[in-house]
């Protein structure tokens, strides 16, 4: 199982530990085992996760529906978690409208799949800028008027005087497998989702 | 990037292979040649181009995308060889007649579309397989399966597994929705994802239960044990002709099992055919250290059909290229002759002495 550095990590760590499949890792490895060696876990970066499961590296895999829609891969989404759901949403700065403009819509973005998708659905050319973080000093500094991005609780935009002018999507924490993996252990996956369902309550 | 330097590249979907690497592969190829023939197959080369515009009312939209097409000095569009099995139902359906049938082909042939660079590694290159043209049912059904058995032990694949399902149960549950929705449902159903937010009670007469019933069915996959009791709990509620459809998976896994080991058959309904032009029984083979599946195959009714000439056909295609790493003991698929250097004076010398080791079986190198 492949898990994400970071915040989700944490959370993830403590519903294992809690279920008495707790996991650590020593000296800065990057894999561990859980107490009850059923699962060899390794630590990605949150945008990789899903190239690793893509390519039954891990077989199984925790992370964001942003990362997954962006890898482009297909995967089995076996259960969500009632935590780390977040939204993706348009931004600007405050007062700032799409009428605002004329042609069109230049977006800075983290997520250019999501964004080109979803702006072609809405039939608006679109421009698309790709950032890898801080994507809010897009508008602050003139790269572009707008952005798409991942919002929790909205500070981060509030302190560069930005707002959201649109929700797009709700992002839900999933546990995904890679489809040929899950069917060659469907019954142990089975057994593991419903432990974890068991633990969420 | 300079001009040169990307014309060193290969394009995306295409792959060379050398030397041993080829030999093995030519070895593979022609040890699963050798047991087709055994079954009464005859090899089949179908061309690498064709109008594309015969093909297209059958592709979906992502394969469509992935087609290599090009014009010809007529204007005409054509198109690379994307899939085999459309391209042979093509030449069958021109070449065979009713007094020929059952005919039975095999072939090993590259494929040709475009791939993401990322998926260069899915090495989807080469395929190997058969159609078996003009047999209709259980008996054909059961021929290509136990022949798909026997090329995964040919090819010493250990730990891979034959998975089952049957595009025939998902047109009995869905017969009266439209084209549109069945294929939406199909796609979820193919990812294990809920569907039933897409039925509509008023259009689509599906009550609550049966759709509850549907989404549980096409979610089952077991062994042919677990299968039996699932039929026996469910089957009783289903239409008439789904019923049918399940009881026919059973029969037929119950046929292979009297020769193959059960451990590596499953029932899964959510296979429901990785091809539009599936109507019958459909599978799929998956191995462990493999990132998909490397066979797919199934019964395809109807697409001799448009081509003109209306007859049944099942078979099964392996992607060769991506097991061949994983082929038991490659040690004995390489040369094993003794490689001579010939050092002699004039090249007469040379070459009646390399005749002399060819004869004792040696490769000699001039």
């Amino acid at each position: 199982m492949g898990l994400p550095k970071g915040r989700l990590f944490e959370t993830v760590s403590d519903l294992f530990e809690k279920g008495g499949m707790g996991f650590s890792f020593e000296n800065r490895k990057l894999m561990a085992k859980d107490a009850t060696g059923t699962l060899n876990i390794f630590l990605v970066k949150n945008a990789d996760l899903p190239t690793y499961v893509n390519y039954g590296i891990a077989g199984l895999g925790i992370c964001g529906e942003d990362v997954i829609y962006e890898s482009g891969y297909r995967f089995y989404k076996l259960l969500s978690f009632p935590f780390g759901s977040t939204k993706m949403c348009l931004a600007a700065k405050k007062g700032y409208t799409l009428e605002d403009s004329r042609k069109q819509v230049k977006v800075a973005t983290k997520f250019p799949r999501f964004t080109r998708t979803y702006f072609h659905a809405q039939g608006i050319p679109v421009e698309i800028i790709k950032l890898n973080g801080s994507v809010e000093l897009g508008p602050i500094t003139g790269l572009a008027p707008y952005i798409v991005d991942l919002v929790e609780t909205g500070s981060t935009l509030k302190a560069n005087n930005l707002e959201i002018i649109e929700e797009l999507a709700d992002i839900q924490v999933y546990m995904i497998a890679n489809p040929s993996y899950y069917k060659l252990h469907y019954q142990e996956i089975n057994r593991l989702t419903e432990w974890i369902k068991k633990e969420l309550g | 990037m300079n001009r040169k330097r990307t014309l060193l590249q290969i394009p995306q979907g295409t792959e060379s292979v050398i030397l041993e690497e080829a030999y093995i592969h030519r070895k593979i190829t022609g040890r699963l040649g050798e047991l087709y023939e055994s079954w009464g197959y005859l090899p089949a080369q179908i061309p690498v181009i064709d109008f594309y515009d015969i093909y297209r009312p059958l592709l979906d939209e992502a394969s469509a995308q992935k087609i290599y097409r090009l014009i010809d000095r007529e204007g005409d569009l054509l198109m690379l060889r994307s899939d085999i099995t459309m391209f042979l139902a093509k030449q069958t359906g021109l070449s065979i007649t009713e007094e020929d049938l059952p005919v039975r082909v095999w072939y090993g042939d590259a494929i040709l579309r475009h791939q993401e660079l990322e998926d260069i590694s899915k090495n989807e290159f080469f395929q190997t397989g058969i159609e078996l043209i003009g047999k209709r049912g259980m008996p054909g059904d059961l021929e290509v399966l136990m022949l798909l058995a026997k090329t995964l032990e040919t090819a010493g694949l250990k730990g891979s597994f034959i998975h089952i399902g049957s595009r025939a149960l998902f047109e009995s549950c869905f017969a009266q929705l439209s084209a549109e929705k069945k294929k939406k449902i199909g796609s979820r159903i193919i990812n294990r994802e809920p569907w039933i937010d897409l039925i509509d009670k008023d259009e689509d007469s599906i009550p609550d239960a049966a759709a509850l019933l549907f989404q549980n069915l096409f979610q089952f996959i077991g062994d042919s044990s677990a299968y039996r009791d699932f039929c026996r709990e469910n089957s009783e509620n289903l239409p008439q002709e789904a019923a049918g459809n399940m009881l026919y998976i059973k029969t037929v896994i119950k046929e292979l099992e009297e020769f193959l080991k059960g451990d590596n058959l499953r029932i899964d309904l959510s296979e429901i055919g990785t091809q539009p032009y599936y109507t019958g029984i459909v599978f799929q083979v998956y191995m462990d250290g493999l990132d998909s599946a490397i066979a797919s195959g199934g019964r395809y009714d109807e697409l001799l059909g448009s081509f003109g000439f209306d007859c049944p056909s099942v078979g099964f295609s392996l992607l060769q290229r991506k097991i061949e790493p994983f082929i038991g003991n490659p040690e004995e698929l390489k040369p094993h002759k003794e490689i001579i250097h010939i050092d002699a004076g004039s090249f007469k010398e040379a070459y009646l002495q390399a005749e002399e080791e060819r004869r004792k079986g040696k490769i000699p190198l001039l």
